[in-house]
């Protein structure tokens, strides 16, 4: 959050337990510089209702962001003052206890300016974090001006949280992991691990979104020269245009001409990553128009293999090319190459397809390798998830038309760029379908399970637990059923695989639809004619 | 609060839409414009890049929408209007359009497809081949129900008085029906071998083949479905009904009282004709000269009405009405007409040779006439018995016939082709004159007709100038007959004792029942009017008939639906706008041969041979698209054609409105250097992905112009997109993909062709895309960079593409393909313009629904509570139109949990 905070910080004297040790007033005006700290206040009981309505109305009225209250353990109160932002719609997870109590003036009854001192930096450390304590937002967080609409990704990042800072109906929890799924769709029972805790979250929730993004495509050494000074990605160069104003330089040197070498780490031959990442040709093309627009006087060659500015995006190649960015053809099969020049300049060779295929070297102080997305290293939740991995690395889909934010795991979508290269609008449209996918299984309260699942003949199983290990959908646990341990089913995980039923040595498993009985009726029914 | 959200529109987005937003709870209506729900997407062969087949993705999304218990689909239905209320709430006008099929007893069989017999271009194979007029959008239509398209009621019928189907025979003598084509106008009455002949066809006049070369010769079509007919058969050719028990007398047996008859025999009734002449048929046996109406013809139709039961006693004078009905008839219809000839009124009239033209007629056909043989005549008055007088007078020998008319040419009420034929005939015209007196020898015999000239003043109340005598202009035109045609009035003899009947010599009668004063007495025709001609009485007959059965079946009168009832009649503009190209066809016209002294009463007018009528018929433009032949109402097996199904209007409240309306496809005629639609063998890529489909209407790919399965295949992409010569600088995104689809697709079908596609830059962007163009270029697909500049024909159909060899030293290549297809491009569907009322829904600068923060609201309008999804808002392939449907869904959710939390809220504080 880089916008100014709006914080509240109630200081309690809990009656004397805390203000008989620690100079109170002392600790509040330990803010009262602060320009992000809007409420610094002391009170006598902050857990009484009269105080927790005072906090509400300066909640509502000051518009706070974030709260702090330094009082006692968060044992004891933590959930009361989570309400207390609840009920003021409030992120309840935008608020911080501060046990200036058992860590301070109980703790140092003996040394009172000490107490107040300690108390202090508590609380100025729980000020501290609250203001940071959201880091939300992927790439998107780290741009400046995007395309289409010259929006800078920061500014939209920042206009996200804070919506999601209105909504007390959603809770954010950041440096965290998560760490286990259990129970079916609808009644999934997740453990997020927080970075630097102990404890897990554990929450109830019905459905699961996916969003976990992408990661820039990272040359190899050498590849089109990267490694070379001059040779950038297109994040590093676009982190250079936003970073500045006013004609671009690098490395404090005017940046007079630029070649983009378009398709690095897409588009390769089988083997390699064949997909295109579908942003790449916008997002450059948008870029060299700031350029451009910075410095009329810049030479930029784009060179590609076809310009993918599709849709309205179009517009900007069209503007590009009236502001001077020069585009070259190079054939699929002879990529440009990248050299040193004696004098310190880089330059590109390239042969154009354009002009009756011919080799021209050009001579760059900046060349961008326009670098597309490659699926996130992710193995521990797709894992944990079962999140099925398309040929390209991406998540898939169940179908790209029939269901394009489901997973083959019920209740488990995905978002975004985790499913496959998008633009900005791109993935909020997949966002908000996965919104509206689970919408449409929460809202209506109930769901029609499939019966074709396998069950267990709890008398015949003897528990070797062989069918949980084997189940890949975590469908399968241990029950103890009169006395003995056997296996149950989830009727609701189950998708009736059948895997389970050739494991079972006691034949305890039957797949209801497909039962033992039925198919043996049918090969007996198969084999009385011979068939050719 | 009617439903929570409003869709509009059922193509992929829509259809998401709306199941997700009824998995959540919410109550959804969807319209669709279209019969079917599926938009687009179900209409293609397979879809990128898993070559899914489109139908097996879309048609289960198809039926779940339909069958969602929380959405209600309005297909053939239309938003007119979405207005937001104060509260925020939307009242939208829907309005669902007539199928003319009763769709809760449709089975979707197609018998009614199958029997249509009118053709127009199938929008659902993007005009590869024809549809029928009654028809089901695709084979996996959802709900799959008959529509029949109508654009309104065609020109020709609206105009008929009679109410007969013209444009319905037409097409079924088209289609080679012609037994159906007489049924169908037998259905409106007996008289059809006539009409074929006398009627003056008001059809023909308004005609939009008209507009053109020349009208559809409808008449003439009429009386070849009759002689057809008559030729193979005496009689109506169907069954005689079953009685009713109720019976019906009718006074005169004219074109009314025999439609009446007909009309009412059919219902059951037991009908008896009295008839004052020796012989039935009113004018058309008494009037009507026989060289246009033969005798033989009359008694045809005539034998249709007696062939049920019918009985006609002639000779047989009607003075009392209560007599009658006191006979035992449940209702008594006078149809006696205007037997009554207008005096001349001018001194010696009574003198030896003046006589009324209708008496002369009258004698004529009963072979009474008089010998005119060297005589000059005279014939007063310019309407149609004035020509009927005087051809006939030319063909009794008249010496010399002349018509003396008091106002000019153009002011004749006769038909203008009748006064050129009696012209043709030697028939000699004295406009602007009028009788003052007759003149006549010692022994009383006419010797001439004094006149006096007259001037035009001003109009009056017909609209015709009135004619003024000029001052002492005195003149007499010497002859020895002088014919009266200058009116005729009814005979008021039978109601005149009627108690409120009488209406100067006409009977009164409420112009949409025809029924009098007196209730069991209906009247119809000339006797309620005044002269008039065939078709209305025969309108007036069938009226008549109608009303006499809903009397004295005791049920309320109301209105006559064949007549009263018709949709509004279609605006020629709008046909000839229709019609994507005409070819000229010469006019099927009556090689009939007028002699200057014609010497016999034979038909005059030629039969049309079966090639003629065939070619005639064929010119037809099918006005209203359906014919209303009736054809599918007799195949229907479940009776569920509604002719008289009309759209309904409704008004419903809801809480958020989700647009999408989808796309239009790039018209390729704009882009001219290309050939679409003028060369035969370069199509769409949506027509190719119809060419590939499992519904395919070839079963194979072949090029449209010969028919030839073609070996060597170009796509030309980016047409309509990248291009701001053909105003749409935009990238259409999907084009590339569906190109190299269709390129996979193609070399599977035609295993060996060539497929070549020119392109600009192939943009494989999304998952599995590019993997999906590096098969295709495995597969032998063959991709040249560069824009396709021109496009020419060869005299065998192929085609030379002309293009810049970009990659190849930039040499200028003409290469020759079988087949080209244009990759078109995306493009607003501009019908979201008219949506709102009110306020206006944001567009982009390109014409597409503006999203103002589309990166982080995706599906948010400009109105608050009006949310778009799919391609409304930009290009999109499906996967993103699904995406995007759902990131609208989430919107209209938060929407509507927000508003009914306030709603709350407030509720809470105003218990409080």
């Amino acid at each position: 959050m880089s916008e100014q905070r709006r914080l509240g910080v109630y200081i309690c004297h809990c009656g004397g337990n805390i203000s008989d040790y620690v100079d109170v007033e002392m600790v509040k005006d330990a803010f009262k510089d602060d320009p992000e700290v809007v409420v610094a206040e002391t009170t006598m009981f902050a857990c009484a209702d009269g105080t927790q309505h005072e906090m509400i109305r300066d909640i509502k009225e000051k518009h706070l962001d974030g709260l702090v209250v330094a009082s006692c353990s968060p044992k004891l109160h933590q959930i009361t003052f989570r309400g207390v932002a609840k009920r003021a719609d409030l992120n309840p997870y935008q608020y911080t206890q501060v046990n200036v109590r058992e860590q301070a003036s109980w703790a140092h009854t003996d040394d009172h300016v000490g107490a107040t001192e300690k108390a202090i930096g508590l609380v100025r450390a729980a000020v501290a974090k609250t203001k940071l304590s959201p880091e939300l937002g992927g790439w998107v967080g780290g741009l400046g001006a995007m395309f289409p609409h010259g929006t800078s990704g920061r500014e939209q990042i920042d206009l996200l949280v804070a919506e999601i800072a209105t909504r007390p109906s959603i809770t954010v929890l950041t440096d965290a992991e998560l760490v286990s799924k259990s129970g079916s769709f609808g009644n999934y029972v997740t453990e997020v691990r927080i970075h630097g805790q102990e404890e897990v979250v554990t929450t109830d929730v019905g459905t699961i979104v996916v969003a976990t993004g992408f990661d820039s495509y990272e040359p190899e050494a050498g590849e089109f020269g990267y490694g070379m000074e001059g040779v950038l990605t297109l994040p590093e160069f676009m982190a250079i245009v936003d970073s500045s104003d006013g004609p671009l330089t690098y490395q404090g040197k005017p940046v007079r001409t630029i070649a983009y070498v378009y398709c690095v780490g897409n588009r390769q031959p089988a083997g390699g990553n064949e997909y295109c990442s579908k942003f790449c040709c916008s997002a450059t093309v948008h870029a060299s128009i700031k350029v451009a627009a910075r410095d009329a006087a810049v030479h930029q060659y784009h060179l590609h293999r076809d310009i993918r500015t599709y849709g309205k995006y179009e517009l900007m190649y069209t503007e590009s090319r009236e502001r001077g960015s020069v585009y070259l053809r190079f054939p699929d099969d002879t990529p440009p190459s990248v050299a040193r020049t004696a004098d310190g300049h880089v330059a590109v060779t390239v042969v154009d397809a354009l002009t009756g295929n011919e080799e021209l070297t050009i001579p760059a102080d900046l060349v961008v390798l326009v670098t597309g997305m490659v699926p996130r290293e992710n193995s521990d939740l797709t894992s944990l998830l079962k999140l099925p991995v398309g040929g390209d690395g991406f998540y898939n889909e169940i179908h790209p038309k029939l269901r394009p934010v489901e997973t083959v795991v019920a209740g488990v979508m995905i978002a975004g760029a985790c499913q496959g290269p998008k633009t900005l609008s791109e993935s909020v449209a997949s966002g908000l379908a996965a919104v509206t996918q689970s919408a449409g299984i929460l809202m209506k309260g109930f769901a029609e399970l499939d019966p074709l699942v396998a069950t267990v003949d709890t008398a015949a199983c003897t528990g070797c637990t062989t069918c949980v290990e084997t189940c890949p959908y975590d469908a399968i646990s241990m029950i103890t059923c009169e006395g003995a341990a056997v296996a149950a089913i989830s009727a609701a995980v189950c998708k009736g695989c059948g895997g389970c039923v050739p494991i079972c040595a006691q034949d305890a498993i039957d797949l209801l639809g497909y039962t033992d009985a039925q198919m043996r009726a049918s090969i007996e029914s198969l084999t009385k004619e011979p068939v050719s | 609060m009617d439903y929570d959200v409003l869709v509009i529109g059922s193509g992929i987005g829509g259809m998401e839409s709306s199941i997700k937003l009824g998995d959540m709870g919410y109550k959804v209506l969807l319209v669709e414009k279209e019969a079917s729900v599926g938009g687009r997407m179900i209409l293609l062969s397979k879809v990128f890049p898993t070559l899914d087949c489109a139908s097996c993705i879309s048609g289960p999304k198809m039926s779940s929408t339909i069958n969602h218990p929380n959405i209600t689909t309005k297909t053939y239905s239309e938003v007119m209007g979405i207005e937001r209320a104060s509260d925020g709430a939307f009242r939208a006008t829907v309005k669902e359009k007539s199928t003319f099929v009763d769709w809760a007893a449709c089975t979707g069989c197609s018998d009614c497809q199958t029997a249509c017999t009118v053709a127009v271009p199938d929008e659902f194979n993007s005009d590869l081949v024809a549809r029928r007029a009654a028809y089901i959008a695709f084979p996996q239509a959802v709900p799959k129900k008959a529509v029949i398209t109508r654009a309104g009621t065609s020109p020709c019928i609206d105009n008929c008085p009679a109410g007969i189907k013209a444009h319905g025979y037409v097409s079924l003598i088209r289609s080679g029906k012609f037994e159906e084509a007489f049924q169908l106008v037998l259905d409106a009455t007996p008289l059809v071998g006539t009409l074929g002949r006398a009627c003056y066809a008001p059809c023909e006049s308004e005609c939009t083949r008209g507009d053109l070369e020349a009208t559809i010769p409808i008449r003439r079509l009429k009386r070849f479905a009759a002689d057809r007919h008559y030729a193979e058969m005496d009689g109506p050719g169907i069954e005689r009904p079953a009685t009713n028990g109720k019976s019906v007398a009718i006074v005169g047996s004219g074109p009314a009282g025999l439609t009446a008859a007909w009309q009412l025999a059919r219902l059951g009734y037991q009908v008896r004709i009295h008839e004052a002449e020796e012989q039935p048929g009113g004018f058309l046996r008494h009037a009507l000269p026989a060289y246009r109406l033969p005798q033989a013809v009359v008694e045809q139709d005539i034998a249709n009405v007696t062939a049920l039961g019918v009985e006609i006693v002639t000779s047989s004078s009607v003075h009392d009405l209560e007599a009658l009905r006191a006979e035992g008839y449940d209702a008594v219809l006078l149809a006696t007409g205007t037997p009554r000839a207008t005096a001349l009124g001018v001194p010696g009239e009574e003198a030896d040779g003046v006589l009324a033209g209708l008496d002369f007629l009258r004698q004529v056909r009963v072979s009474d006439a008089p010998d005119l043989a060297g005589k000059r005549v005279v014939v007063v008055g310019g309407g149609n018995v004035a020509m009927d007088t005087a051809r006939t007078a030319r063909r009794l020998g008249a010496l010399e016939v002349r018509v003396a008319y008091r106002r000019g040419r153009e002011e004749m009420p006769a038909h203008a082709a009748e006064v050129d034929d009696a012209e043709r005939e030697g028939v000699s015209f004295e406009f602007l004159v009028a009788p003052v007196s007759v003149v006549s020898d010692p022994t009383g015999a006419v010797t001439g007709l004094r006149c006096q000239r007259m001037q035009l003043g001003q109009a009056d109340s017909s609209g015709r100038r009135r004619p003024e005598p000029v001052a002492g202009s005195e003149f007499v035109i010497p002859c020895e007959a002088v014919f009266s045609a200058i009116g005729m009035a009814p005979d008021p003899t039978p109601f005149a004792s009627l108690a409120g009947a009488e209406s100067g010599s006409r009977i009164a009668v409420d112009p949409t029942t025809l029924q009098t004063e007196v209730p069991y007495l209906f009247a119809a025709g000339d006797v309620t009017s005044g002269a008039t001609d065939i078709t209305r009485a025969i309108g007036a007959g069938r009226r008549a008939a109608y009303m006499i059965d809903r009397w004295v079946q005791g049920r309320e009168l109301g209105h006559f639906p064949a007549l009263d009832d018709l949709l509004g009649v279609v605006d020629k503009a709008e046909v000839l706008a229709r019609q994507k190209s005409h070819t000229r066809r010469e006019p099927i016209t009556a090689d009939t041969v007028l002699s200057p002294a014609p010497e016999d009463f034979g038909e005059l007018e030629p039969p049309m041979t079966e090639a003629e009528a065939l070619a005639g018929a064929g010119g037809c433009l099918d006005c209203g698209i359906c014919s209303e032949c009736q054809e599918c109402v007799s195949a229907c097996p479940a009776d569920a054609i509604r002719f008289d199904k009309r759209e309904v209007t409704s008004e419903i409240t809801v809480g958020a409105v989700v647009v999408s309306t989808g796309y239009k496809l790039f018209a390729a005629d704009l882009k001219p250097e290309y050939g679409y639609g003028t060369y035969a063998n370069v199509i769409t890529g949506m027509q190719m992905d119809r060419l590939l489909a499992p519904t395919r209407p070839f079963n194979t790919v072949l090029r449209p112009g010969d028919g030839k399965v073609p070996e060597r295949i170009a796509y030309v992409s980016c047409t309509g997109s990248r291009d701001k010569t053909s105003g749409n600088p935009l990238c259409s995104k999907v084009c590339c993909m569906y190109s190299v689809k269709q390129n996979q697709l193609i070399m599977g079908a035609l295993p060996l062709a060539d497929v070549t596609m020119h392109y600009m830059d192939i943009r494989a962007a999304g998952k599995r895309y590019n993997e999906f163009y590096e098969q295709a270029k495995d597969m032998g697909a063959v991709y040249i960079k560069g824009r396709v500049a021109k496009i020419t024909e060869k005299d065998n159909g192929d085609l030379i593409l002309r293009y810049e060899d970009i990659e190849n030293g930039g040499a200028i290549v003409e290469a020759e393909y079988d087949l080209v297809v244009l990759a078109v491009g995306i493009q607003p569907n501009h019908e979201v313009e008219k949506l709102f009322t009110g306020e206006r829904l944001g567009l982009d600068e390109y014409f597409y629904v503006a999203e103002p923060d589309d990166d982080l609201q995706p599906g948010r309008t400009d109105i608050p509570g009006v949310f778009v999804a799919g391609t409304a808002a930009g290009v999109k392939d499906i996967v993103d139109s699904i995406l995007h449907a759902g990131a609208a869904v989430a919107q209209v959710a938060a929407h509507l949990e927000h508003v009914n939390h306030d709603r709350a809220t407030v509720a809470a504080e105003v218990l409080a």
